[in-house]
């Protein structure tokens, strides 16, 4: 672990904070869509101006899932490149050009929505077919996030060859493994847009592989809600324990749980398809069990962390079994609204396990208990413990403080948040297990008796959203506040380093070569056979389907 | 913003800075909610 940290120049800090605030724009406009979506589905409201429900469903989950995620993830990442190996000027003249074609890819795909010709939801489920303007402008979100990966790579490696022999810094590492993940899951949703959605969209080619392009999407699909989560564990690894006045607990076990998930994200995007007929039930249950080991790099986290929570407490004297748990920084937001966060991935987590169960899923599969999980992952651990990062990473690069206020405030937000998910994603989950479908509008279904059972939980979603937004608004205030208003001075880039009686790193953590490669063995293993049977034994394409969404 | 820690001690020996049982219980029951949850949705799944 470097025990240097680099000065971020005013220049790199421009470019890390327009990522900034293309996320904080996209949270706003997002999280409007997410209320707008509650309130109809109370059943007393209609949307005005004839404006359709799919579309801003479309809209809040491209430009949360996607559009948010993807621009917070890529500028933090830079920060953390930048901070501990640097960047060169000609490397920030091409992280400035992976902006530029990714906000130019975002606004495409977002007119394209807006204007009603793109409904399809962020998952794109052919044979609903879009404008070809919106898969123009995914693909150019993605060719821009791989021109920050290979920036990233290239930062790396201009280090390594200053720097003989001497282990790469820990955060640089974790960024390195997750631009690797997000580039060899890409390839498969590139390929997907590329090869059949573009041509077929554009009246090229008259029909679509459904099930193909289904199974390239989910390719990525899995992989990226773990490019979610990983930019979330590099701040519980190496930024939480200098927050709580701790170290690294271990810097191997981080970098070996950061393999692992390279490893076991990606041959696994089955487990969304359980109850996709054309794929052989043999592999989902090869990609099931490939999945549940996913579960031993979240409990090495979840053993790190505890473990760095309690060694700080001991060493600063508490001496009972969990008398070092009351003393944390609670008044912290830097700490409280990430810990909040992965409070929040236990029962996600064991939400997860349930999901990815193969039979069991079929509980679930279709309902909006999926909603509501995601609701706990995606929207509460990830996106918390990105507020958390953001009370500190933009005074720093605004050359600004975090005040005693905005620090309470932050509390506050974090409350409101916690409060409004609890309600909104805790009815979602048992309104799926009484059956309530996910993804569709608000309807009475002609009356059915389970369906008067849904009601009272979609009342419940709404007042949640409601809630949640009001939470939007206060970090949307907090946002430009660190933008503009808190007073000029010196905020900490919080990095902590390893415990100083801790083992050397093995040298082999950092053999790319063989992680790599055992990756790729992987995926061809649980892709290779079942692909070959999907293009083999498909039944004849589909003619798109442009009616049902409007267009 | 300060470390929000107000009670600071004498630092420890390193045997007792490395107690980790609190740790490994904390781990011991995430283990036991994964599994009881678990079990709980798979009951669910076979009465339906």
């Amino acid at each position: 672990m470097t025990k240097v940290q680099l000065p971020l120049s005013k220049k790199e800090s421009r470019l890390y904070m327009a990522f900034m605030w293309v996320t904080y724009i996209s949270l706003f406009v997002g999280g409007l869509m997410g209320l707008l979506q509650t309130l109809v589905r109370s059943g007393k409201y209609t949307l005005p101006f004839n404006i359709d429900y799919y579309t801003i469903l479309t809209v809040h989950g491209v430009i949360l899932g996607l559009v948010l995620t993807t621009f917070f993830i890529i500028g933090f990442q830079f920060s953390l490149m930048g901070k501990t190996v640097g960047i060169s000027d000609k490397q920030l003249k091409v992280a400035w050009l992976s902006f530029w074609v990714m906000l130019v890819g975002t606004i495409m795909a977002a007119i394209t929505i807006l204007v009603g010709e793109a409904s399809v939801l962020y998952t794109f489920y052919a044979p609903l077919r879009a404008h070809p303007a919106f898969y123009i402008g995914l693909a150019l979100v993605i060719v821009g996030s791989w021109i920050a990966a290979f920036v990233n790579f290239r930062q790396l490696y201009v280090w390594k060859k200053a720097h003989k022999g001497e282990k790469s810094p820990l955060p640089a590492f974790m960024v390195i493994i997750n631009m690797l993940m997000w580039f060899i899951a890409t390839i498969g949703v590139a390929t997907s847009v590329l090869v059949l959605f573009i041509p077929w969209s554009l009246g090229y080619a008259e029909t679509i592989n459904v099930l193909l392009s289904r199974t390239l999407f989910w390719y990525f699909g899995h992989p990226l809600v773990y490019f979610w989560l990983l930019p979330a564990y590099m701040a519980w690894y190496v930024v939480i324990p200098k927050i709580i006045g701790g170290k690294l607990f271990s810097d191997a076990l981080a970098r070996m749980a950061f393999i692992l998930l390279l490893m076991f994200s990606i041959p696994v995007g089955f487990h969304h398809q359980l109850t996709e007929p054309g794929i052989d039930p043999t592999w989902k249950f090869i990609q099931v069990v490939l999945t549940f080991m996913v579960v031993i790099p979240s409990l090495m986290t979840a053993f790190s962390i505890f473990a760095t929570f309690e060694t700080t407490g001991r060493r600063k004297g508490f001496k009972s079994l969990f008398g070092w748990f009351k003393k944390l920084p609670w008044k912290d937001v830097r700490f409280l609204a990430p810990f909040i966060g992965m409070a929040a991935f236990i029962p996600g987590g064991a939400g997860g396990i349930v999901n990815a169960s193969h039979q069991m899923n079929a509980l679930v599969h279709n309902t909006i208990w999926i909603t509501g999980h995601f609701h706990l992952t995606a929207a509460t651990t990830v996106v918390l413990t990105f507020f958390g990062i953001t009370y500190w990473l933009v005074p720093h690069l605004t050359g600004r403080r975090l005040t005693p206020r905005l620090n309470k405030l932050g509390i506050i937000q974090t409350f409101i948040w916690t409060f409004g998910m609890t309600i909104m994603s805790g009815s979602m989950h048992i309104q799926g297990l009484l059956g309530g479908p996910r993804r569709s509008s608000f309807s009475e279904y002609a009356g059915g008796e389970q369906v008067a059972t849904w009601i009272n939980y979609q009342i419940a979603q709404a007042v949640g959203g409601t809630i949640l937004f009001i939470g939007i608004l206060l970090m949307v205030y907090i946002f430009i506040q660190l933008t503009f208003f808190a007073p000029r001075g010196v905020q900490e880039y919080p990095i902590a380093v390893e415990e100083d009686d801790a083992e050397p790193t093995p040298k082999i953590l950092e053999n790319w070569y063989l992680w790599i490669g055992i990756t790729i063995a992987l995926i061809l293993f649980a892709y290779t056979i079942p692909v070959i049977d999907i293009i083999k034994h498909s039944p004849p394409g589909s003619p798109p389907f442009d009616w049902l969404i409007g267009r | 913003m300060g470390k929000g820690n107000s009670k600071q001690h004498q630092p420890n020996s390193n045997e007792s800075t490395h107690n980790l049982k609190g740790t490994f219980i904390a781990v011991m029951l995430l283990g036991v909610f994964i599994l009881v949850s678990w079990f709980g949705f798979y009951a669910l799944f076979l009465s339906r």
